[in-house]
């Protein structure tokens, strides 16, 4: 079932685990002095930038996490629709952005225990054609419903973050990676990231030996889908504008999975290098190219399943056997 | 009354696409043990050579389908060759991700090259319309019909009356057991995985008088075709028939019967993969 097929860990190799602790804290000074540095008179431009890498790496490690048991999702984009879309129907209701905010998540995690509740039992290319489905038709529900509630099929506007200062979204979008990263860090350390890869490795093996299966895939769902949810928040305040097509499109579903797999699955480290890799290089293609720019993670899954199948991050592992954060 | 009939009549001839689409799908998850997430794209394909042809040299789509099926049976023999072969025995998930990362990449390499405009194909015929008693029928829709029966009682006869098709139900059955009655294979899934191609592509000629081509037009069939393979259990052939008319039929009565129902009815075959998967799952025979 896994992409990588996992031996039992042998003892654990801290030497690796400290390296890709030092990589992710080289990350976060190298991220967080990025805001501050000269950076002339395409500052703006390149605050975006670095916003929309940290939301796709949000969204690439919170699908990592869902994958972690098992679970290959193609919901990705409905909840962070959903995320974006709660916390603009949030404030228009007259909520502070500071309670939407949380609020979005949590409503977008409800509706994942839901769907978690009824595909649980599907496996493999069951549980993603199931996910696909659901993706397919919160779009269509939400562009069907009269303009008045969700503005159907001609979007919403959604009042800038944070009163449009980019350096300020930057720095919001990078503490909810933070708390991402602290997410992932944690369920890799708790007893949660033994049972996710029994389950993953073998749910009827996991159930025999006593893993509670149904709580913790809904945990994983959970999880997973209240950080995807912040990632869409910080997107519908960061474009002021939200439509069905944009939200729900299937590319919001496919750069996650993508990046997770090319940076290096099962891992923190890897979504994250992921993220920064592709998204800078999305950007350098979308100057070049109007239409078309998602052929590059098309490419790039296909290669890397081909003959990369543990992601950049398996590169410098290569050989090693455990021990990865 | 005849609203009725009338609906149920559009929603058969809905189906015959559907079917079409569907029992590719079907030949490459039964016989390969490949769930192709870029079926839809074969399709895609289909449907700009036939626009193509009609556009450059005025032939009409119904003529050039022989050579479009042919054309995208030699692709999907290469995409064989160089992708699918090399992950047969690889884990489900990764089979799912390249034949995923294969649909993204023509999809969007459509966009790169013709843009996202939908485009469409004129014929003749394209605003006749047949008259049967109170009951009318496009023609185009017709004679699409017509064409997706006559090459789904090709494919079946091909299945259960050639060695070819022997040879493929052996495979479907048992890789290994067929093997060592001397069947090559390899052979087999390369013409398995080319024909379910350029059944897509066949299914996409017609989509391009019914509808249009543009780089998406192939994700919604895919997605309805996953819904009847789904309904039809894996692999069984003459299951899909059933579910396609089933799923046509109730497309035509949401649109029909149900307010602004012209954007539910998308929502139908999602209810229907539903309604399977946990009906199957709670009964437990997966």
């Amino acid at each position: 079932m896994s992409a990588v097929s996992v031996r039992p860990t042998p003892a654990r190799r801290p030497t690796f685990a400290w390296r890709a602790l030092l990589a992710l804290g080289i990350f976060f000074v190298l991220a967080l002095a990025f805001p501050f540095l000269p950076l002339g008179d395409r500052r703006e431009f390149l605050l975006q930038i670095g916003f929309f890498t940290l939301v796709a790496g949000i969204m690439a490690l919170s699908w990592d996490l869902l994958a972690r048991s098992g679970q290959v999702s193609l919901a990705h984009a409905a909840f962070y629709g959903l995320g974006a879309y709660g916390y603009a129907l949030l404030l228009k209701a007259g909520l502070p952005w500071e309670a939407a905010m949380p609020l979005a998540a949590l409503g977008a995690g409800f509706i994942s225990l839901l769907l978690g509740a009824v595909t649980m039992r599907l496996s493999g290319m069951y549980f993603a054609i199931a996910t696909l489905a659901f993706t397919e038709v919160v779009r269509t529900v939400i562009q069907n419903l009269p303009e008045s509630v969700a503005g159907g099929a001609n979007g919403l506007l959604v009042p800038a973050l944070l009163g449009g200062n980019s350096r300020g979204q930057y720095l919001l979008a990078l503490a909810l990676l933070l708390l991402t990263v602290g997410v992932s860090l944690a369920v890799r350390l708790s007893k949660l990231h033994h049972a996710f890869a029994a389950i993953r490795q073998g749910e009827e093996t996991a159930r025999v030996l006593g893993v509670s299966v149904v709580r913790y895939k809904l945990a994983a769902f959970f999880l997973s889908s209240v950080l995807a949810a912040l990632a869409g928040v910080l997107y519908a305040g960061k474009t002021f504008f939200i439509s069905p097509l944009d939200t729900f499109s299937l590319a919001n579903s496919i750069s996650p999975l993508t990046t997770s797999i090319f940076g290096g699955l099962y891992t923190t480290l890897g979504p994250i290098l992921g993220a920064t890799v592709l998204r800078v290089a999305e950007e350098l293609l979308h100057n070049t190219v109007k239409n078309g720019y998602l052929v590059v993670y098309g490419l790039v899954l296909m290669l890397s399943i081909l003959w990369l199948p543990r992601g950049i991050v398996g590169l410098w592992r290569r050989g090693r056997q455990g021990g990865d954060l | 009354m005849d609203l009725f009939l009338q609906t149920l009549l559009n929603g058969l001839l809905q189906s015959g696409i559907y079917a079409l689409v569907a029992s590719g799908l079907a030949l490459s998850v039964g016989v390969v043990g490949i769930v192709n997430f870029a079926h839809g794209e074969f399709l895609m394909i289909g449907a700009f050579l036939a626009w193509a042809a009609s556009a450059s040299l005025g032939l009409d789509p119904l003529l050039s389908l022989p050579v479009v099926a042919l054309a995208v049976f030699g692709v999907g023999a290469l995409t064989y060759r160089v992708s699918i072969r090399h992950v047969l025995l690889a884990p489900e998930l990764n089979q799912m991700l390249l034949t995923f990362g294969l649909g993204i990449l023509l999809q969007n390499l459509a966009l790169m090259l013709l843009g996202g405009n939908t485009r469409t194909v004129s014929t003749p015929y394209q605003a006749s319309s047949l008259q049967l008693g109170e009951l009318t029928v496009g023609g185009p829709k017709a004679v699409a019909f017509a064409f997706a029966v006559a090459l789904l009682a090709g494919l079946y006869f091909v299945l259960y009356r050639t060695t070819l098709g022997r040879q493929m139900r052996a495979v479907a059955q048992n890789r290994r057991g067929a093997q060592l009655i001397g069947i090559n294979v390899d052979r087999v899934y390369l013409l398995a995985f080319a024909a379910s191609c350029g059944l897509a592509a066949v299914a996409g000629v017609l989509v391009s008088v019914l509808l249009f081509a543009s780089p998406t037009v192939g994700l919604v069939f895919a997605l309805k075709a996953f819904a009847i393979i789904v309904m039809a259990g894996l692999g069984n052939l003459t299951g899909v028939l059933w579910a396609s008319v089933l799923l046509g039929v109730s497309e035509a009565l949401v649109q029909t019967y149900v307010p602004g129902g012209g954007g539910w009815s998308d929502a139908v075959f999602f209810l229907m993969i539903f309604g399977t998967l946990v009906l199957r799952s709670f009964r437990g025979s997966r």
